[in-house]
């Protein structure tokens, strides 16, 4: 292990320390701790769901790029592929436990599982797939559990096959549950009647084209920092280089359409969603188009896929593009209140009937209609644990287990 | 037996008076209303929007029969009563709060912190409580309690700790305008379904599909 591992682990312990006597304090005060309140309920942590769901993409794409359609030049790829899709699906779940009023009350999700609510079939499909891809990793690295893992090795004829065998049989059902992750957390947004900036048609299929691209990303840069930069790698980094372009330019033509659509037609519902979009948060929106637009182009660059700190810079600029596109879910839904009506008698006026907000803010009216949202710093904090979770489960993988393939490929 | 509201809005005067008994009645804690009267086109409440035009609206959970909160509650909390009455079990929620997303009338409340805790906070009297004391089950599940546990959700139960009892809930009784009737919805020949028909009734956002139980009578333009 050289320093700079060592460095980055001991770091993400600590911040996951830090984060977890935050949770603590936050379950014992309750959400009064973030900035949340009655007509604004999800935040940073259901973004952060979204986001930590779209980076576990990463494994669907390895998988079924090499045991599907069969292109061998990533493969040196796909261990990292599936660890990081569990670091980041684990994440996922874990980002829900502070955003919970009552976590301990979880068991209710077992006893009384109520099946037409689609958080119900995210929480299966989440766990599925976190399921897949660990298994998917453990048939990966079968054939080299010797020496010191052994133990954690089973007893097949021709351990090769086996596992090239299985993890081809494998790969399309952890490609199911992929594709399920994204289209049904998308479903927890879209199927909200009374939410129109979710209610669309086209989230399920946008959230599997940002998944693809941000997951990508994410193999890309960790593949780039476990192995370098090195000549024989240009060929894969060059692959998924063209996967992260197309997806994030089917994103994007998936939110316009969308925008375009409802745009033209100019109803009352558009309109004020627009406005809360393109005004307040008229940056954020324009961060969240060119950032990944920019940052999937240069990745299509020889040059910058040979230099490190160029596609560190790439990669990243993407992954924050994406961020804030996660982040944006919110403002425009919980901005536009839902009960907004014609009062009779004056026709071609919107009224939105103010809601209690449910929590003592010093100087700010009891019932509101608009609320800035910035997440409290003990909803960053936790979310930044929750990061430093799935990068430090990264670094111990690569560090005990043999994620990484040691010949040139 | 379905239970349904009817909200005479040419009787409703604006006074708030449903707003405060269901408040004190269901020991709401502070920043929490589950029942909200507004002016429509107004930002002030109590202030024609335009000349001639003022009327006032009182909402609170429409019980809705198609509710999309019962419907997206991952573990059954929010469940639909016998009669009609949608209820959140305060045992059973964990706080996700789906729910809040999902009703399109923003009438769900979210306890942020102890209720304890936001009184002193929000500067409320020192021990001072109040509202109906005991904890109430309904169908055996609890639906009522005086001191919420903090991190679950809460809305207007139609009062069931009343109801229960064969009384009306608090905004009936509390509303001085007489604005208020409650009734069977099923039996045609109820004082509510008839005045439903005859009253050209209406409910809000019909649009969402939601199929409220609370029915809205419209009001007379008013000379003001
Ligand atoms: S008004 Fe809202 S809380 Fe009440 S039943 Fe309808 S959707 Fe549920
Ligand atoms: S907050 Fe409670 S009542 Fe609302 S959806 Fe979640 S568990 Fe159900």
């Amino acid at each position: 292990m050289n320093a700079k591992m060592k460095s980055s682990m001991w770091l993400s312990g600590g911040v996951i320390l830090v984060a977890f006597a935050t949770w603590i304090y936050q379950l014992q005060e309750g959400l009064i701790l973030t900035n949340m309140q009655n007509s604004y309920s999800w935040g940073l942590y259901i973004s952060g769901l979204a986001f930590f769901v779209g980076n576990a993409a990463g494994g669907l794409v390895l998988t079924s790029s090499i045991y599907l359609f069969g292109v061998k030049k990533l493969k040196p790829l796909a261990k990292l592929g599936a660890l990081t899709a569990f670091a980041n699906v684990t994440a996922a779940m874990l980002i829900v436990l502070p955003d919970i009023g009552k976590p301990q009350r979880l068991l209710n999700l077992i006893l009384h599982p109520n099946f037409m609510s689609p958080l119900v079939w995210d929480v299966i499909v989440l766990n599925l797939y976190a399921l897949a891809s660990a298994t998917y990793l453990y048939i990966l690295m079968l054939p080299e559990l010797t020496g010191r893992l052994a133990w954690l090795s089973i007893k097949v004829d021709n351990v090769q096959e086996f596992s090239e065998k299985w993890a081809k049989r494998l790969a399309p059902v952890a490609l199911l549950f992929a594709i399920g992750i994204h289209v049904v957390t998308a479903w927890i947004f879209s199927t909200q009647g009374a939410r129109d900036w979710w209610h669309s048609p086209a989230m399920a299929p946008d959230f599997v084209s940002v998944a693809i691209a941000v997951g990508t990303t994410v193999v890309l840069l960790a593949g780039a920092l476990a192995y370098g930069t090195g000549e024989e790698y240009q060929e894969a980094f060059r692959l998924l280089g063209l996967i992260i372009f197309m997806a994030v330019c089917t994103h994007l033509f998936l939110m316009m359409n969308d925008l375009v659509i409802h745009a033209w037609y100019g109803s009352g519902e558009t309109q004020r969603i627009m406005e809360i979009a393109w005004g307040h948060f008229v940056w954020a929106h324009i961060f969240e188009v060119a950032a990944p637009l920019i940052g999937a182009w240069l990745l299509l660059q020889p040059a910058v896929r040979r230099s490190m700190p160029r596609l560190s810079f790439s990669s990243g600029l993407l992954i924050a593009g994406v961020f804030v596109h996660r982040f944006l879910i919110m403002p425009a839904a919980y901005n536009n209140i839902p009960m907004t009506m014609t009062p009779l008698g004056l026709p071609h006026t919107d009224w939105s009937l103010p809601i209690a907000t449910g929590r003592f803010f010093p100087g700010m009216s009891t019932f509101i209609d608009q609320y800035r949202y910035i997440p409290s710093s003990v909803e960053v904090v936790i979310l930044l644990g929750i990061v430093a979770y799935a990068l430090l489960l990264i670094l111990l993988a690569i560090d005990r287990l043999p994620i990484l393939v040691k010949e040139k490929p | 037996m379905k239970m349904g509201m009817v909200i005479d809005l040419e009787k409703c005067i604006g006074c708030r008076s449903c707003m405060v008994a269901c408040k004190q009645h269901n020991a709401q804690p502070p920043q929490t209303w589950w029942n909200r009267v507004f002016t429509p086109g107004s930002h002030r409440h109590l202030t024609p929007p335009a000349k001639g035009v003022e009327f006032f609206l009182p909402v609170h959970c429409q019980h809705c029969e198609n509710a999309p909160c019962e419907k997206v509650c991952p573990v059954g909390a929010t469940y639909h009563a016998e009669d009609g009455a949608v209820l959140i079990d305060y045992e059973r929620c964990i706080g996700c709060r789906y729910c809040m997303s999902a009703c399109p009338y923003g009438v769900r409340q979210f306890n942020w912190e102890d209720p304890e805790k936001a009184h002193v906070r929000s500067e409320y009297q020192e021990k001072y409580h109040y509202g109906y004391p005991e904890d109430h089950r309904h169908e055996g599940r609890l639906v009522y309690m005086p001191l919420r546990p903090k991190g679950i959700v809460e809305k207007c139960t139609f009062c069931a700790q009343y109801r229960d009892k064969g009384e009306l809930p608090a905004c009936v009784r509390g509303c001085p305008g007489k604005a208020r009737f409650v009734g069977d919805l099923d039996d045609p020949n109820s004082e509510v379904s008839v005045m439903i028909k005859q009253r050209n009734a209406f409910t809000l956002l019909p649009e969402k599909g939601t199929k409220p139980t609370v029915f809205y009578l419209p009001p007379k333009a008013k000379e003001v």
